[in-house]
């Protein structure tokens, strides 16, 4: 009797357990069986959600062009949970072959896992200083993914109502004169401000504003912000007048103004005039007003008080990294890879005008981006017009979480602009010291 | 003895690995690295107790801490009365009432980042419209100071869980002997004395039970922290387990925000073990 049922709890204890374990390892069987035999398989991790589905197409084309390539895209969104996410990958032994950095601080993390692309084509053709973020020791650690840039997004037509010329703004006193203007004729261009400022998206205010203030005093180079050990505002002046400009003429209250509200409901509806955006809102805009997108908007630089010239600044918002820890013959078909997206025509066709990128690379036929405000950041990159995104070389977690946040402060009246400004300077300081 | 038996270890064993793999493995690593440099990708050096010194002048996360324990508090008084409120209602005679209970325990059904954006919607467009069809300020610009934030996520909080409590007192309720209250009654106890003197001691149980759920489920809040307030203002509506996420994920001081999570950790167990002692204490044994 006791025997019975000392076997059937061991039966079903050993059941229950089998299928756990089962579930556990389930997982991997599929993916190594049918891509055995000769084909090399390349992984990649990539973040950008908008541009997945043509990035499908674009890799499906390419397997049919090299049949030994197999390549498995992992799309992971938004920039705090790629991090996390990328993490936890190669955590778990599963290491991609191709996966995305971001500035220089990426590039000192992930470092022992990134190989040297300055062998490849498309590490040659990338435009002059899109790769100063990624290069370490002469070795070129990350490809460009595309060019981004910001400033001041206007409705041209409502400008050409209030009687104003965009390119007559080139300073703060002009730009002021402009923003009154447009404010006393509020009621009859239908305007519910002339701003919407979005205090809530820590990244407008923190990252993008701030960088237009600090990068001449990082000489426009990411690296020597990642290096800094201190920050000196030396700008703050003319900071503090833009921000306070934005806030006094915005839509209240800002501190919980978000992009959807900024762009979406305020801006594309026409119910603002100029907002401080890049051309990824190009696609926000788009779906709610095609036309408006399409013709009826304008990108000018963000005035710096006490500098002659301010370019709209343009940057690399993501690269490419290939792991080291790969195979040989997978490291290379990595390469390959990417040299063929960015470099042949095919792969420059799709970069153009499927992903509708800027390009960082040269030899583009630009004459193909068709949205004006992507075709402004070109121009002005070519024309050498720009400054440079200092931002990515903040210390972690400062621009946003410490500077945004203390924005947000300053914009509800509970800080003044002394108190921001030092307690900035004591956290780089504090960071940069350790 | 029985328990030594091989089939009854054996019976336990599914249950024990489970648990090992997702408990306390990583809770012995999480402790581990706690004490190291870890940046999420390489272990670092060992660091001794550091990250526990640093994190008590972490004026960030004591704040965060501050602001989750009035949240807590709020919420836990709010939740409580409103669930047994809510109880109390549907198991009287009422006709509508197996309808008012699935309605009051709808919200719970609904994901939390979901509710948040729903009610983000009301805090920031709805009440903005009423507000100004009435002429009434405090109803405008909702989140934007921490006080609106606050209140906006303990609105929330309750209306989502309130339903899920309520649940837990109704079945109390039910349970409780019909001849108690009618012999009250005969007494000539009226409704108030009979619910203070009678029902309240003997459904001290549901609060033993619902108290640690709203005082766990509160301390630990993530998802509707981060869908309606995101912590801003100025980071001040942020509460622990966002506090925590961030360091590790945002600041990628990893090893940082272990120590944090562990230091989190003991607070709402030692909160949670306290408060179970003392209500049980208090339970009418029938």
């Amino acid at each position: 009797m006791k025997d019975l049922k000392f076997s059937k709890g061991l039966m079903a204890s050993v059941l229950l357990s089998a299928g756990a374990l089962a579930a556990c390892s389930s997982g991997d069987d599929g993916s190594t069986a049918e891509s055995g035999g000769e084909q090399v398989t390349v992984d990649i991790f990539q973040f950008k959600v908008e541009f997945k589905d043509q990035f499908e197409d674009v890799v499906a084309q390419y397997e049919e062009e090299n049949p030994d390539v197999n390549i498995e895209i992992t799309t992971v969104g938004g920039g705090e949970d790629y991090g996390a996410a990328l993490r936890s990958r190669f955590a778990s032994g599963n290491e991609p072959a191709i996966f995305n950095i971001g500035g220089p601080q990426d590039v000192a993390d992930w470092k022992d896992n990134l190989t040297d692309l300055s062998d490849t084509g498309a590490a040659d053709a990338a435009l002059e200083g899109t790769l100063d973020g990624v290069t370490v020791e002469s070795e070129v650690l990350g490809l460009p993914y595309n060019q981004e840039g910001y400033g001041f997004i206007y409705n041209t037509r409502l400008f050409e109502e209030a009687g104003i010329d965009a390119a007559s703004i080139t300073d703060y006193a002009s730009l002021e004169e402009a923003v009154k203007t447009l404010d006393s004729k509020k009621d009859e261009l239908g305007l519910e401000s002339v701003f919407a400022l979005p205090g809530k998206e820590t990244w407008v205010t923190g990252l993008h504003l701030s960088n237009t203030f600090l990068a001449p005093e990082f000489d426009n180079n990411v690296l020597t912000a990642y290096d800094a050990d201190s920050v000196d505002f030396e700008y703050g002046e003319g900071f503090k007048k833009i921000l306070d400009l934005q806030n006094e003429y915005s839509k209240q209250p800002t501190v919980s103004l978000d992009y959807s509200q900024q762009v979406e409901e305020l801006f594309s509806l026409e119910r603002v005039a100029i907002i401080q955006q890049g051309n990824w809102a190009y696609g926000s805009i788009a779906g709610i007003d095609q036309e408006l997108a399409d013709s009826g908007v304008g990108m000018m630089p963000i005035p710096v008080e006490g500098l002659e010239e301010s370019g709209l600044p343009v940057g690399v918002p993501m690269y490419w990294g290939v792991n080291s820890n790969q195979d040989e013959e997978v490291v290379t078909a990595s390469k390959d890879f990417l040299d063929w997206l960015y470099t042949s025509d095919a792969g420059k066709t799709a970069v153009l005008e499927d992903f509708k990128f800027i390009p960082a690379y040269e030899g583009y036929d630009t004459s193909k981006i068709t949205d004006p405000m992507s075709k402004t950041i070109y121009d002005a990159s070519e024309a050498g017009d720009t400054i440079g995104w200092v931002f990515m070389g903040y210390p972690t977690g400062w621009g946003q979480d410490e500077l945004g946040a203390n924005i947000q402060k300053y914009l509800s009246d509970e800080a003044s602009w002394d108190e921001v400004v030092d307690s900035a300077k004591s956290a780089w300081e504090a960071d940069r010291g350790e | 003895m029985r328990t030594r038996e091989l089939s009854y270890w054996l019976f336990l064993a599914p249950v024990l690995l489970a648990l090992g793999l997702v408990v306390v493995v990583p809770m012995v690593l999480g402790l581990f690295y706690s004490f190291t440099a870890w940046n999420g990708i390489q272990t670092g050096e060992f660091v001794g107790f550091q990250n526990y010194i640093n994190l008590f002048t972490d004026e960030r996360f004591l704040d965060s801490l501050w602001f989750t324990t009035k949240f807590s508090v709020v919420s836990v008084i709010l939740i409580n009365f409103i669930g047994l409120s809510l109880a109390l209602i549907v198991t009287s005679k009422i006709k509508t009432s197996s309808l008012l209970r699935t309605t009051f325990f709808m919200p719970n059904l609904i994901g939390g980042l979901i509710l948040g954006f729903i009610w983000q919607f009301i805090f920031l467009k709805v009440f903005a419209s009423v507000g100004e069809a009435v002429g009434m300020e405090s109803l405008q610009a909702w989140l934007s100071t921490t006080e609106t934030g606050f209140w906006g996520l303990v609105i929330l909080m309750s209306w989502q869980m309130a339903g899920y409590i309520m649940v837990i007192y109704i079945a109390y309720l039910e349970g409780l002997p019909n001849e108690l209250i009618e012999a009250a009654e005969i007494d000539g106890a009226s409704t108030i004395q009979r619910f203070r003197y009678i029902i309240f001691p003997l459904v001290a149980p549901a609060f033993t039970v619902s108290m640690f759920l709203t005082l766990s489920n509160t301390f630990k809040l993530y998802d509707q922290n981060l869908s309606l307030t995101a912590g801003g203002p100025y980071n001040s509506t942020e509460m622990v387990a966002m506090e925590i996420f961030k360091t590790a994920f945002v600041q990628n001081a990893f090893a940082y925000a272990q120590a944090k999570a562990i230091i989190f950790f003991l607070i709402v167990a030692v909160i949670a073990l306290v408060q179970v002692y003392i209500n049980k204490r208090r339970e009418v044994e029938m």
